[in-house]
């Protein structure tokens, strides 16, 4: 039959069991062991705060801690295991948190105690130098795994980014007496901001739309293929009877009207309904331009204002005629009509743009907007440049918060007569 | 961080309503706050909620996410009629928040009320 260990000896065999320790002689360790003594910690009891210093370090006997940064917990440690080794070694504030989650047996171990016992033999030092050689060699591994995990991402998220790059338009199309230009800047790698400019092929008209899916990164920009794919398809194509038409043939004089509204409402009707549990949805302005005529017909789904910067200097916005788009699928929406002379400019732009904030948590704000456009609107590519411009210097130090998304066409004055 | 204060209050109307007041602002950091206080409701049986928004100064796109979670937790059948939620009303929401509501089209389904009493007696 086993002898049973006494306490010392209890201790010596939990001292020998920690990395930490395990190159010490066992004359040290029994000099550690007969100056320590086990503490029953209660459970949720904050044994160790991030960025107090310290100078214990403590071993788990019996019971569970979670090592946390607020509400984030990093690791779970069990019997056998340690922490705030560091604060025997150094007077650095500690990097993490360590509260009990259960009833906790733990040895504590004291700097100047950890000091005392390995004076008794100079080689301790030598091995404790080892310990925290290894500690580190396991440190460098581990992080270098985690580089490789996190590069894996990175090359993920850059092929979502490529891919959702090929969800807007490659380039504007070229139409005679209009000049086009965007501008698109995403606060993160991927980005649930969206315009499209596409010609409809049953007559004159262009498409332009502007969108912003709520919310940012992964999940808006998985929505806003969906939006931009919905919007553009039903646009472009409807059926009659069983045969595949260009939308809007059936019936010419109200063509605009009805691809607006068949385009919101089908896109609306199936993101409602189908994907209703993640209340995901996309504030949309839709335009229909008339090209010859510079008639345009438009539906606002709670999108910003569209500005038409007369050539006069007056300005119109194009306030909402419905809701957003993917939440009700009931919703009903108008269409209202603009018309743009020659010399005219309209801006559309996303939240991005008037809601950029700077350091001091200010708001770029539409005033903002109208003053770069009073400075610059001779061209639309050098126009949006100089809102682009505006607003990073504007933001200066402070973090892109928001996709910064901007479209504008100028109906062009005729040729030979003055701008 | 940023964080929100939900009371719960409750008061009878034709139906039972409970009343659930908010104050801070709701966004993408404190959102879940008020979608997990009124999941938690619901599943303990609450049927009519009136959000008296009167202490939001500021209410981002996650915050109508999450109205419109607790619109459809609430059994909200808007895809037949355009008619506004029975089981969902707002009160009382600040000039800043009415006008987000207003341009994202939400005023259209939901009835918003000024007095707690008009509220109450309209579910």
């Amino acid at each position: 039959m086993e002898t049973p260990l006494t306490p010392t000896e209890y201790t010596i065999a939990t001292l020998r069991k920690c990395v930490f320790l395990n190159g010490l002689e066992d004359s040290v360790l029994a000099v550690l062991a007969s100056k320590i003594e086990p503490l029953l910690m209660e459970a949720g009891k904050t044994i160790v705060t991030k960025g107090e210093t310290g100078s214990t370090m403590f071993i788990i006997i019996a019971g569970v801690a979670k090592v946390h940064d607020g509400e984030v917990t990093l690791a779970t440690l069990k019997s056998g295991d340690v922490f705030g080794e560091i604060a025997l070694l150094d007077s650095e504030v500690r990097s993490a948190s360590v509260t009990t989650t259960c009833e906790s047996l733990l040895l504590c171990i004291h700097r100047d105690v950890f000091y005392e016992a390995l004076s008794t033999n100079p080689s301790a030092f030598k091995a404790v130098i080892r310990s925290v050689l290894q500690g580190k060699r396991g440190l460098i591994n581990e992080i270098k795994a985690r580089s490789l995990r996190l590069l894996s991402y990175q090359k993920e998220m850059e092929i979502g980014r490529r891919i959702q790059t090929d969800f807007l338009p490659k380039s504007v199309p070229d139409l005679e007496g209009w000049e086009i230009a965007s501008c698109f800047e995403a606060a993160r790698e991927v980005a649930g901001d969206f315009y499209d400019v596409f010609k409809l092929t049953s007559s004159s008209h262009l498409a332009f739309v502007i969108g912003d899916v709520c919310d940012k990164g992964v999940g808006a920009a998985l929505f806003m293929t969906l939006f931009r794919s919905l919007i553009r398809a039903s646009s472009l194509y409807g059926c009659i009877g069983s045969t595949l038409v260009d939308a809007g043939s059936e019936n010419a004089d109200d063509s605009a009207n009805g691809v607006l509204l068949n385009s919101i409402n089908m896109t609306n009707r199936y993101i409602a309904t189908t994907h209703a549990d993640s209340s995901m949805f996309a504030s949309v302005f839709f335009g229909l331009l008339d090209t010859e005529t510079g008639e345009l017909s438009y539906v606002n789904a709670g999108h910003e204002a569209p500005i038409i910067f007369r050539k006069s200097g007056e300005t119109e916005y194009l306030a909402v005629t419905g809701g957003v788009v993917g939440l009700f699928p009931a919703a009903n929406y108008k269409v209202e009509t603009a018309t743009l002379n020659k010399g005219d400019l309209i801006f559309t732009y996303s939240d991005g743009v008037n809601e950029a904030k700077n350091t001091d948590g200010q708001q770029f704000g539409e005033a903002r907007i109208l003053k770069v456009a009073t400075q610059q609107i001779d061209d639309v590519e050098s126009f949006l440049c100089s809102m682009r411009d505006a607003v990073r210097s504007f933001r200066g130090e402070a973090d892109q918060s928001d996709d910064i998304t901007m479209l504008a066409l100028k109906y062009l004055p005729s040729a030979g007569l003055a701008d | 961080m940023s964080t929100l204060n939900i009371m719960v209050g409750s008061a009878q109307g034709s139906v039972s309503v409970t009343v659930l007041r908010v104050e801070g602002d709701i966004d993408a950091a404190t959102h879940k706050i008020l979608q997990d206080k009124s999941s938690e409701l619901i599943d303990a049986g609450t049927t009519h909620i009136l959000l008296d928004l009167g202490g939001v100064n500021y209410m981002g796109s996650a915050g109508f996410r999450a109205i419109h979670a607790m619109a459809n937790m609430l059994g909200d059948d808007s895809s037949t009629a355009l008619a506004k939620s029975e089981y969902l009303k707002l009160l009382n929401p600040t000039d800043a928040v009415a006008r987000v509501i207003k341009t994202l089209g939400f005023d259209v389904y939901l009835d918003i009320y000024q007095d707690r009493e008009e509220a109450i007696n309209s579910f």
